[in-house]
């Protein structure tokens, strides 16, 4: 009787320690609780990438990313380079070619873009439309997707003889589809198909429609500073003379509302039909072909994002 | 024999009990940054509150990327730049509500006490908070500082005068009931 009696006192005080346990346990616990319940309601928002590439540019080809509603870009672009001249007597460079441009995000997925280039003189205007974003954590699309088309007027002076007399026959047009992903969130990849138009044609042997595909890569060196390369191959390149796919290396450098793109390229122009297929010399160290490029960028907001 | 059985009735009974628990889904977060280079100011409409009525605890989850700022590339530079939102999406506060009646109706300033952890970074924190009760319907709201250096935010040189060095915080959550 004692024993029982003493055994049901321990049992009772061994079910009040469990008690007051799951009851400390549960105390301890209860924040992380309410973290996970937190967790739980947030999961159906589906979210995107940002920033694939930091600018609309990577180094002279277009990347995957358009801007944001109301900002305007105004942007000057610039080549340096040198005749293979033994003695010159230009100051600073010897040759340069200046685009002026402006672009603006008509909405946050559409960008509208005009410039004018000094040396070639192309006036060109696009239209891109990014089409699908790449969504976060393996959720939605693998990757973004833009369109781009863009149209360019060549207004130099030709012999009398030559057949780009003709306005019409001096437009050329620029069709591409860019795919990217940002595979780390300091490393992206860019693949772009590309079919050309050219207006002029001066040789018979020459195609008038090219395909070409683009490669271009970035990686972040720091928050503000990413390095890098773009390639364009020409699957039928001009046959009447010797042209070379335009390659660059570059750093782009983002201070506030300021972007600085410096690179080396092969690339004279900045205007999509002619760099991709007019190149004409290959990319190395020697003059007259290695360009030193500085594209400098000031983007204007004309939308507070905080008024409603 | 019969007290043991209730014993285990009662440990059952508040082992199982629901407890009772409120939410906020669109919590406001609002933060101001002021020098005499630029001001920032970012509001975020969607952060996540829950707080447990029977122990006082409570909960935040601010997405970072949800955060709306006057210039859309300060927007960007916060999430790629600064606060690095592909690795530390979120921002999150875990604590208690110190000395907190859920009774009473009216206001009572009260202290919250927890552990608030942003990119990477644990810190514990004191808040004071004012709650106010009207018709079964909790808002808490208040403010407090954070400092950047505290959560591992690298500023470059060259842009150490745009962002200060003290950040003010204000929120304001309104609650629900909160159904599982």
């Amino acid at each position: 009787m004692l024993i029982s009696s003493l055994n049901m006192k321990l049992m009772k005080n061994r079910t009040i320690f469990y008690l007051m346990s799951f009851m400390l346990i549960s105390n301890l616990i209860g924040g992380q609780e309410l973290l996970d319940i937190l967790e739980k309601e947030q999961k159906d928002t589906l979210m995107f990438t940002e920033a694939t590439f930091k600018y609309s540019r990577i180094t002279f080809g277009q990347s995957v990313q358009t801007r944001k509603n109301g900002t305007l870009d105004v942007k000057m672009s610039n080549r340096f380079w040198n005749t293979p001249a033994e003695r010159s007597q230009s100051f600073f460079v010897d040759r340069i070619n200046t685009r002026f441009a402006l672009e603006y995000g008509l909405s946050d997925r559409l960008l509208i873009g005009a410039g004018l280039s000094t040396f070639d003189e192309r006036f060109d205007g696009f239209l891109k439309y990014k089409l699908l974003k790449q969504g976060l954590k393996g959720n939605g699309s693998p990757v973004t997707i833009s369109l781009f088309q863009n149209l360019s007027y060549f207004d130099d002076m030709l012999p009398y003889s030559s057949p780009g007399t003709m306005a019409s026959s001096r437009f050329s047009f620029t069709s591409q589809i860019l795919i990217a992903k940002k595979i780390t969130s300091d490393f992206s990849l860019q693949v772009s198909p590309t079919f050309i138009h050219r207006g002029l044609v001066f040789n018979e042997n020459d195609p008038q429609n090219h395909f070409s595909i683009g490669f271009a890569g970035r990686y972040k060196l720091g928050g503000h500073v990413s390095f890098v390369s773009e390639y364009y191959y020409v699957a039928n390149p001009i046959e009447s003379f010797d042209t070379y796919g335009p390659f660059s290396i570059g750093i782009n450098w983002e201070v506030s509302d300021t972007m600085l793109q410096f690179m080396l390229t092969n690339a004279v122009s900045m205007v999509e039909d002619a760099f991709i297929t007019q190149t004409r010399n290959n990319f190395n160290f020697k003059n007259p072909n290695l360009n030193v490029g500085f594209n400098f960028v000031y983007t204007f907001h004309l939308k507070n994002r905080l008024k409603r | 024999m019969y007290k043991f059985i209730f014993v285990i009735i009662i440990a059952f009974l508040s082992g199982q009990r629901t407890s009772e628990k409120i939410i906020a889904r669109q919590g406001n977060v609002s933060f101001f940054s002021y020098t005499p280079v630029e001001n920032i100011k970012a509001e975020n409409n969607q952060v996540l509150s829950i707080v447990d009525l029977e122990n006082n605890k409570i909960a935040v989850s601010i997405l970072m990327n949800a955060f709306v700022f006057e210039k859309a590339l300060m927007r960007e530079h916060f999430n790629e730049s600064y606060i690095e939102s592909d690795i530390y999406p979120k921002a999150t506060f875990a604590g208690e509500i110190i000395g907190f009646d859920p009774n009473i109706e009216g206001i009572q300033t009260k202290m919250v006490k927890g552990n608030f952890s942003m990119h990477g970074s644990d810190k514990e924190l004191e808040i004071k908070v004012k709650i106010e009760k009207q018709n079964c319907v909790f808002t808490i709201s208040g403010s407090f500082e954070a400092e950047v250096e505290d959560y591992d935010i690298k500023i470059p040189p060259l842009l150490r005068g745009n962002i200060a060095k003290i950040i003010n915080v204000d929120f304001k959550f309104e609650y629900e009931a909160y159904e599982e």
